[in-house]
Formats: C-alpha cells, sequence, structure tokens
C-alpha cells in the first residue's frame, strides 16, 4: 500500500505536487496519467525517497518515507523497485551486470542464484541470451527492457514503472503490459503505472488516476474513466479511438 | 548574488565534507581509484610535459632580457626555477588540467545524472557518492598531483634548453646558482600548491557534474561553469596558499 497524504513538492517557487491525497491499494495495479509536466515523475520519485516532501506524509507499506533518511531508505527500495523513464543503464557494465546489479547490492545471494536471476528476468522481457552485450550494442527499446529486467530481478512487492512502454514496439508494449499483470497475478505485486498510453491503461489498470496541476483531477474504474465528461479524460479517450 | 554565491559555497563545502568522510572507506576500491588515475594520466601526461616544457621556455625567455640589463646573466637558472616551481608552473598547468580533466569529468557525471543513472545506482541500494564520486575525485587528485609535479619537472628541462640555446649560458652556470635561490622551501611552496589545486579541480568538477539537473543543455551548462569557477577558484587558492606560505615563512 501506499498512501500521499497533504504531500506538497515544490523546486523553487514552482510548486509540483500541491498537498496531494493519494491511495493505491495493496496487490492493485494502478494507471498515473497527466499532462507531459505535471510532476508525475517527481511523484514516483517521492515514494522511494529520490526525491523528500516538502510537506505531508508518505507511507509505503507503513514505511514513514517523508521522514526516514537515505540510509534508512535502503529497506523500501528493496521491497519497491522503480523503472525509470528513461534506460538509466551502467554504461560501463554488460547487461548481465546491470541485471545483477541491485541484486548484489541489496541481496546476499550466491553466484549461480544471481545468474539465474538475471537469467529468469531477462526471459520475462523476451531478452534471453543477450548477457553478454554492452549497453551501447542495444536500441533504445532493448535497453528499456533490460531496464525492466534490472527492476523486477529484485522481485518487490511494489513496483513503479515511470512510462515502461513509450518508444516501444506493439508487440514489446503488450508483452510488458502482460507482464505486469502476471507480476500482479502470481506474485500479489503493487503497480503503480506511470503512462500517456490510455490504451494500456484500459486494459491492464484496475485503477486510473489523473494528476492535473499537482492535484487529483479524478479517479476511478477503466469503466468509469471511459463515462467521464472531463476534457483531459475525453482526450486521452480520443488519442485511442475509444468511443 | 552575494548571498547566492555563499550559500552555493556552503553547499559545495557540505559536499566535499561527504565526499572525504566517504573517501576515508575507500581502501577496499583502491584498484578502482588507480585505474581512474591512470585513466587520467594517459589523457592529459602529454599535455602536461608539453605544456610545462614551454613554460620553463617562455619564462627563461622573459628573464633573460631582464637580467641582461643588470648583467646578472649567471642568476637565470635560479629566477626561472625559483618563479617557474613556486608560482607560475603550477597555475598554468592547474589550468591545462581543468580544461582537460574537469570538463571530461563534469560532462561524464552530468550524463550520468540526466540519464538517472545515478537515481538508479540509489534505488538498486548503494551510494553514488561511494561508487560514483570517490573514485573519480581521488583519482583526479592522484593524478593531477603527480601530472602536475611531472609538469614542473619538464619546466626545469624546458628552462635549461632555452638557457643553454638561445641565453648563451652554459648549463653547468644554468644550475650553478639554482640551489641558493631555490630552497627546500620553494619546493615545498611548489608541492603544497599542486596539491591544493588537485583538490579544487577534484571537487569542483565532480560537484558541478552530480548537481546537474535537466538535459544535455544543462551537461553542457555544467561544464561552462565547471570549467570557469574552477579557474576562479584556482587564482583564488593560489593567492591564499601564497599568502599563509609566506606567512609561514616570515614567522
Ligand atoms: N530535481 C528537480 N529540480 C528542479 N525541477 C525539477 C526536478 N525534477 C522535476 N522538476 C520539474 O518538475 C516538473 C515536473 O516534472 P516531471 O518529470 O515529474 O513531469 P512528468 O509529469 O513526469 O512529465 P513527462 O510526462 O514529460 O515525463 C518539471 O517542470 C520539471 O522541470
Ligand atoms: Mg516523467
Amino acid at each position: 500500500m501506499i498512501a500521499f497524504k497533504k504531500v506538497t513538492k515544490s523546486f523553487g517557487a514552482r510548486t509540483i505536487l500541491n498537498e496531494l491525497d493519494l491511495e493505491i491499494p495493496q496487490g492493485k495495479i494502478v494507471f498515473i496519467l497527466g499532462m507531459s509536466g505535471t510532476g508525475k515523475s517527481v511523484l514516483l520519485k517521492n515514494i522511494v525517497g529520490l526525491l523528500k516532501p516538502d510537506s505531508g506524509e508518505l507511507y509505503v507499506d507503513r514505511f514513514p518515507v517523508h521522514q526516514m533518511s537515505e540510509h534508512e531508505m535502503m529497506d523500501v527500495r528493496k521491497i519497491c523497485g522503480m523503472v525509470f523513464q528513461q534506460p538509466a543503464l551502467f554504461d560501463n557494465l554488460n547487461v548481465f551486470e546491470n541485471v545483477a546489479y541491485g541484486l548484489r547490492r541489496h541481496f546476499e545471494l550466491s553466484e549461480e542464484e544471481v545468474s539465474r536471476r538475471v537469467e529468469e528476468s531477462l526471459g520475462h522481457v523476451g531478452l534471453k541470451g543477450i548477457e553478454a552485450k554492452q549497453s551501447h550494442e542495444l536500441s533504445y527499446g532493448m535497453k528499456k527492457r533490460v531496464s525492466l529486467a534490472r527492476t523486477i530481478a529484485l522481485k518487490p512487492k511494489i513496483l513503479l514503472f515511470d512510462e515502461p512502454t513509450t518508444g516501444l514496439d506493439p508487440i514489446s508494449t503488450s508483452r510488458v503490459n502482460q507482464l505486469i499483470l502476471d507480476l500482479s497475478n502470481q506474485l500479489g505485486t503493487t503497480s503503480l503505472v506511470v503512462s500517456h498510453d490510455m490504451e494500456s491503461a484500459l486494459k491492464v489498470a484496475d485503477h486510473i488516476v489523473v494528476l492535473d496541476k499537482g492535484h487529483l483531477l479524478t479517479q476511478g474504474t477503466p469503466a468509469e474513466m471511459q463515462e467521464s465528461t472531463i476534457p483531459l479524460i475525453q482526450d486521452f479517450l480520443a488519442e485511442v479511438g475509444a468511443p | 548574488m552575494i548571498v547566492r554565491s555563499l550559500n552555493g559555497l556552503g553547499d559545495l563545502l557540505m559536499y566535499l565534507g561527504t565526499v572525504l568522510r566517504s573517501a576515508l572507506g575507500s581502501w577496499r576500491r583502491r584498484e578502482e581509484i588507480f585505474d581512474k588515475s591512470l585513466l587520467v594520466i594517459q589523457q592529459s601526461l602529454a599535455t602536461t610535459v608539453f605544456a610545462g616544457f614551454f613554460v620553463g621556455a617562455i619564462m627563461t625567455l622573459q628573464f633573460t632580457l631582464q637580467v641582461q640589463m643588470f648583467s646578472a646573466l649567471s642568476y637565470l637558472g635560479a629566477l626561472v626555477t625559483s618563479a617557474t616551481v613556486r608560482e607560475v608552473g603550477p597555475l598554468l598547468i592547474a589550468f591545462l588540467l581543468s580544461g582537460k580533466i574537469g570538463a571530461f569529468t563534469s560532462a561524464e557525471l552530468g550524463t550520468m545524472k540526466v540519464s538517472e543513472q545515478i537515481d538508479a545506482i540509489r534505488c538498486l541500494g548503494s551510494d553514488p557518492i561511494r561508487e560514483v564520486i570517490v573514485p573519480r575525485f581521488l583519482g583526479i587528485i592522484i593524478a593531477s598531483f603527480f601530472l602536475l609535479s611531472f609538469g614542473l619537472l619538464f619546466s626545469f628541462f624546458g628552462g635549461l634548453l632555452m638557457a643553454t640555446t638561445f641565453s648563451g649560458l652554459p648549463w653547468e652556470q644554468y644550475l650553478s646558482q639554482i640551489p641558493r635561490v631555490v630552497s627546500g622551501f620553494s619546493i615545498l611552496s611548489g608541492v603544497v600548491k599542486c596539491f591544493v589545486f588537485s583538490l579544487v579541480i577534484a571537487t569542483i568538477c565532480t560537484y558541478r557534474g552530480y548537481t546537474v539537473f535537466g538535459g544535455a543543455k544543462e551537461v553542457g551548462d555544467g561544464v561552462v561553469q565547471a570549467a570557469t569557477q574552477t579557474m576562479i577558484a584556482l587564482v583564488v587558492a593560489d593567492w591564499f596558499t601564497t599568502f599563509i606560505l609566506e606567512g609561514l615563512i616570515n614567522v
């Protein structure tokens, strides 16, 4: 479970999150939609403590993230993985070492176990057998999927995705969507997915949240969203060509 | 403006504190630090030697004209060496290194920052200061110190060569007066400056890279800021160390 209670985050004079209240229930898949620059990435980064709220309370699985130190946050980051908007692969490491990076640091695993988990996660994103490649040899879409594999290798209880399918081909997109569904069904993972992709949201989400100007504009099930008369949501729906 | 600069300086010092604290425990990573220093040395050795050599040569040219007026050509070696080791050499070579190493490091770190690699390191259970900054920081200090000393050595040869060819002073004479003017203190002074300048370059360039936010444009801005701020800081640090060192010799 993730709970925002009146969370405010500003940069200088610009308030990005303005007394935001939001709850993400356990085991559900929640999509966050919103215009570019509304602070979706900022919202995710607050959850894992990469940014700190200026005020308000933020709980992740009962950890009071808003008052925890960088050192204490490691416990949260172990159970709450984040897939970044950019691939963010380490250029000086090959694919295997990239995917193994978090496994080696968050856990004490045997070398066999690390290899097994790396292979398994690369399999999940459809990239078996590229362990020895350097990150500059990969296409953008492949990097993004390796980055996804790097995070799911940790088997976190909560997964945060920052536009996981942006820039992917349709086949990879549906594979990633399926992966999000599978993780939720098989492991009970809670997923919070930032996306511009209404089509994926309607297919995958249990719940859709729409942000606008640092506030929660509206939220509801995909079915409720399709009935919505709010202009911004109708714009999003128009993109998909839904009625 | 002034308040902002002071705030900025405070942040920089806090950053330096964090890095130094983290550097204390970095013995485990000595191989990586060694690799980084080697990389920096490889990148800059040729330029440093070249520049050092010419600094010595230029100083000899300048001083030749002046000492000739006082028919004191035999003091040429002493004057050139003293001025180069204590002042001109360290500063000029440090400028050069700030351009070369500084730009490389701030661009590299800035890119890691804007491509979210630094964030990823934190999420994947590690500390970017320890993993990324400290090896580069210490690598730069070790390498710059080595390069500066090496550059100074070559400035000496540059001076000597110029004196024998251009000024017509036999090399024994060039060398003969050096011990009288160039004391252990001069050399110590040069060494201290080399160390201080290395610290300045390493601190500002890693800090500027690490604090970039935005995209490619901001990385570019960060690199330019790193270069200009390092140069300003070098001049100030030079004045300050000279002040302290001269103060020490007079007590
Ligand atoms: N560390 C930071 N320092 C200063 N400003 C920041 C920082 N992080 C984000 N911002 C600003 O906050 C605003 C929201 O950024 P954010 O990346 O969260 O948008 P977003 O909703 O994810 O947009 P997009 O869909 O384009 O990814 C932007 O204007 C950005 O410039
Ligand atoms: Mg974003």
